[in-house]
């Protein structure tokens, strides 16, 4: 099991309520998609996972651990095993590219070699591999603050390819590419973790990005679960039920409506 | 896609292993003539000296005698920052007016004040205070006067750049409808320049109550020549007491400012005259301060300006040109200047250390109280001290400009790091990096740009500073022209006041060239 949501209830420090009785369950090298209005919870879910936020209730397991239930250094080694990609890219602008990746790797370094690279990179091919896996091999060496908002957010992907991590959470990971660059990178991620049988858990604001590349789709309604189920089984009257706050149109990547046509024939199909 | 070859070696390496190379190779020679030897702190009779010395510490002298002495000190220290202030106010109005391009037709900048305003505030005020407790005798006047001369430098040389600074088009557009140019800065850039006048004036009145306390150890009365009389009868108990003025003095000067700062935000009253109750307190307290200033110091200013005095003036005066030019000699002032430069380089370093250290715990109140306490004691005071611990020299002035600064650049640096963006490092946190690494990695790259700013700043306050801790035996320049001075070899200490100048313009010059190119 790769992570385990009980009747999990989320309540921020200024009383706003953002999750409420949340069960979810992933296999270890499941991918999926959380789909969802904007405010609905999924960057919440994904803190949740993230050991970033404490759950108000229910109990959380990620990777065999009740995060908060043990001492620091477990926590440590817990979050070492979980890479994000983070909206915006976290990443300080002096830093150089090489640095900002190799930083991904300071929960699993022994200290004298994270500070030690600080001074000189101890793995230039390692973070070489990872660039070129993002198309930006040239940047290496260059200044975070130097690359545009789509190329940072490339950076901050390679980091994540880069630690390895059991679970790769991804809050709305392309969302600074061009349709094609995000369909490559999402590829990119599911590839990734496909081959290292890693889960993916990414949020993701354009319906069909997720249809199409993940099996399974979370979608996420005013901090609850609206329905969990095989990219397949998701209907049109499902989406637009899930969307229902946001309008007529559904949020799409690609203005080709083809996806929606085949959910449908899909759907006649059954 | 990409054509350019798998780079395997770090480019920036080579230049960044020079770059360490050539500040070892700059730093060694500059730690050797700040005579650096920490085993001096350790050194036992040093240890014996500076123990008994703080041991009395505990308790601090409380006899009703000292107090009144104490009390007597605070108030002559306080009058000679406001009289100061008041002498240095009314050279500064002309000077700045006429120094300033502001409001002029023709933008000319007016050669011969700038030059004089570069000599007032280019010689540090302990050197005038040392120059006037020669002429006028011990007592506060040579301090008022000391204080009246360089801060009137440096509030006509900021004043009339904040006067050029603000949008020129409303005073043009008075000087073109016939306006004077006097009435033309009154009515088109005062009102926009103000509160920057006012603020400026107010943090440099804090600054002259730093400066009049130390102004004692040459002779110019108030605190300092209380403490410097506990200094050199080693009376650990008095020297306790008076620091404990000290901090209350520049604590309640800080607190004073910030209040009057704040006040300057609020709205003016929607009346024809903007000026309410609050004013009126503030202005009647400002003119009772300054005639109870004058009153207390007992200055008689026409004694000063008698053909007597002016007689002995011209005769001291004269004894200072030519200035010893000789090649010995400028060896000397050359090596001073070398040793100036190494106090300030290795004092700065030391604070930029400890003061980074102290800046980073996350619970604040005992470190925000250490800083507040090391950066209230000032250096010449911090330099009577450590010149206990590790004895007279070159050493004792890095260690002393290091705890002072340590406090100004801890409490700067935990401000820039409290406002750097946290997401990076916390990033890192989840995932898994403890949190030193986070703070490395991802917290200080942000801060890194205004940590250097703060540091560079403070390191050119502390060139200034680092040439007159001479005068507690500190080394440097400062040691030199005390002991010219002592001697009465009035051309050799002309020498070093000239080095002295030279040396503050050519800080003045870099660290404007710097600014620009950091821009």
């Amino acid at each position: 099991m790769s992570f385990a949501l009980d009747g999990v209830g989320l309540i921020h420090a200024n009383g706003f309520v953002a999750l409420k009785g949340v069960t979810l369950k992933a296999e270890k090298g499941e991918h999926i998609a959380l789909i969802g209005p904007s405010g609905a919870g999924k960057t919440s879910l994904l803190s949740l996972l993230g050991t970033a936020l404490q759950a108000t209730a229910g109990s959380v397991t990620v990777l065999n651990f009740a995060p908060f239930l043990q001492s620091t250094g477990t926590i440590k080694s817990l979050r070492a095993r979980i890479g994000t990609v983070h909206q915006s890219p976290p990443i300080p602008g002096r830093q150089r590219v090489v640095t900002a990746i190799l930083a991904g790797k300071l929960g699993q370094w022994p200290a004298w070699k994270s500070l030690a690279s600080l001074i000189y990179p101890l793995d230039i091919p390692g973070a070489q591999a990872a660039l070129e896996r993002v198309d930006l091999a040239e940047k290496l060496f260059a200044r975070c603050d130097q690359l545009s908002g789509g190329q940072l957010q490339r950076v901050g992907i390679a980091r994540v390819l880069y630690q390895q991590p059991e679970l790769i959470l991804a809050d709305e990971p392309v969302s600074a590419l061009d349709p094609t660059l995000a369909l490559a990178t999402i590829r990119l991620l599911i590839a990734d973790a496909a081959a290292r049988n890693a889960t993916l858990v990414t949020s993701l604001h354009a319906v069909d990005l997720a249809l199409g590349n993940f099996s399974r789709i979370v979608g996420v309604k005013a901090g609850n679960i609206a329905f969990d189920l095989p990219a397949g089984e998701v209907t049109v009257p499902l989406l637009h039920d899930l969307y229902a706050s946001e309008g007529e149109e559904l949020p799409v990547q690609a203005h080709e409506p083809n996806f929606l046509a085949q959910a449908n024939t899909r759907n006649a199909c059954r | 896609m990409s054509l350019t070859p798998v780079s395997d070696a770090d480019p920036a390496a080579r230049r960044r292993l020079i770059g360490a190379l050539a500040t070892l190779a700059i730093l060694w020679p500059l730690f050797q003539a700040a005579e650096v030897k920490p085993g001096a702190l350790f050194d036992t009779g040093n240890l014996k000296v500076i123990g008994n010395f703080l041991a009395g510490f505990l308790p601090p002298e409380t006899g009703s005698e000292f107090l009144g002495y104490l009390a007597k000190a605070i108030l002559e220290t306080l009058a000679i920052a406001t009289a100061g202030m008041t002498l240095a106010f009314v050279i500064a109005l002309p000077l700045a007016y006429l120094a300033s391009g502001a409001a002029r037709e023709k933008p000319t900048l007016n050669p011969f004040t700038r030059s004089l305003l570069t000599i007032l505030r280019g010689i540090p005020e302990l050197v005038w205070a040392l120059i006037f407790v020669r002429v006028f005798g011990l007592g506060p006047a040579a301090g008022v006067l000391a204080l009246g001369l360089t801060y009137g430098g440096m509030l006509a040389k900021v004043y009339a750049e904040i006067l050029e600074s603000v949008d020129a088009a409303p005073a043009n557009a008075l000087r073109h409808s016939g306006a004077s140019r006097s009435l033309a800065i009154l009515y088109g850039l005062i009102p926009q320049a103000a509160k920057e006048l006012t603020s400026y004036s107010i943090y440099r009145w804090e600054c002259a109550i730093r400066a009049s306390v130390v102004m004692g150890f040459v002779g110019a009365g108030g605190l300092g020549q209380l403490m410097d009389q506990a200094m050199k009868m080693l009376n650990g108990g008095e020297a306790a007491s008076i620091l404990l003025a000290f901090m209350l003095l520049v604590f309640a000067a800080d607190g004073i400012s910030g209040w009057l700062r704040r006040a300057l935000d609020t709205q003016p009253a929607p009346k024809p005259s903007p000026f309410g109750a609050r004013s009126v307190f503030v202005a009647s307290t400002l003119l009772f301060a300054i005639g109870a200033s004058f009153g207390l110091l007992d200055i008689s200013f026409a004694a000063l300006f008698t053909a007597e005095a002016a007689h002995s003036i011209s005769e001291f005066i004269a004894g200072f040109f030519p200035p010893d030019l000789s090649a010995d000699w400028l060896g000397k002032v050359a090596q001073g200047i070398w040793e100036t430069l190494a106090i300030s380089i290795v004092g700065t370093l030391l604070a930029a250390l400890a003061g980074l250290l102290l800046a980073l715990p996350k619970w604040r109140p005992p470190f925000n109280f250490l800083l507040n306490s090391l950066r209230s004691v000032p250096e010449l005071v911090w330099a009577t001290i450590t010149a206990l611990a590790v004895g007279l020299g070159p050493f004792a002035g890095a260690l002393a400009l290091a705890l002072h600064t340590s406090g100004v650049l801890g409490r700067l640096y935990a401000e820039a790091l409290a406002n750097a963006p946290a997401t990076p490092g916390r990033a890192l946190q989840l995932s898994g990096a403890s949190g030193g690494l986070a703070f490395l990695y991802g917290t200080l790259p942000g801060a890194a740009p205004q940590l250097i700013a703060y540091t560079l700043y403070r390191w050119e306050m502390n060139i200034r500073m680092a040439a007159i801790l001479g005068f507690v035996g500190a080394g440097g320049l400062g040691q030199l022209l005390y002991f010219e001075l002592s001697l009465f070899h009035h051309a050799q200490a002309s020498t070093v006041i000239i080095a002295m100048l030279l040396l503050s313009i050519a800080v003045d010059q870099s660290s404007a060239w710097l600014r620009q190119r950091m821009r």
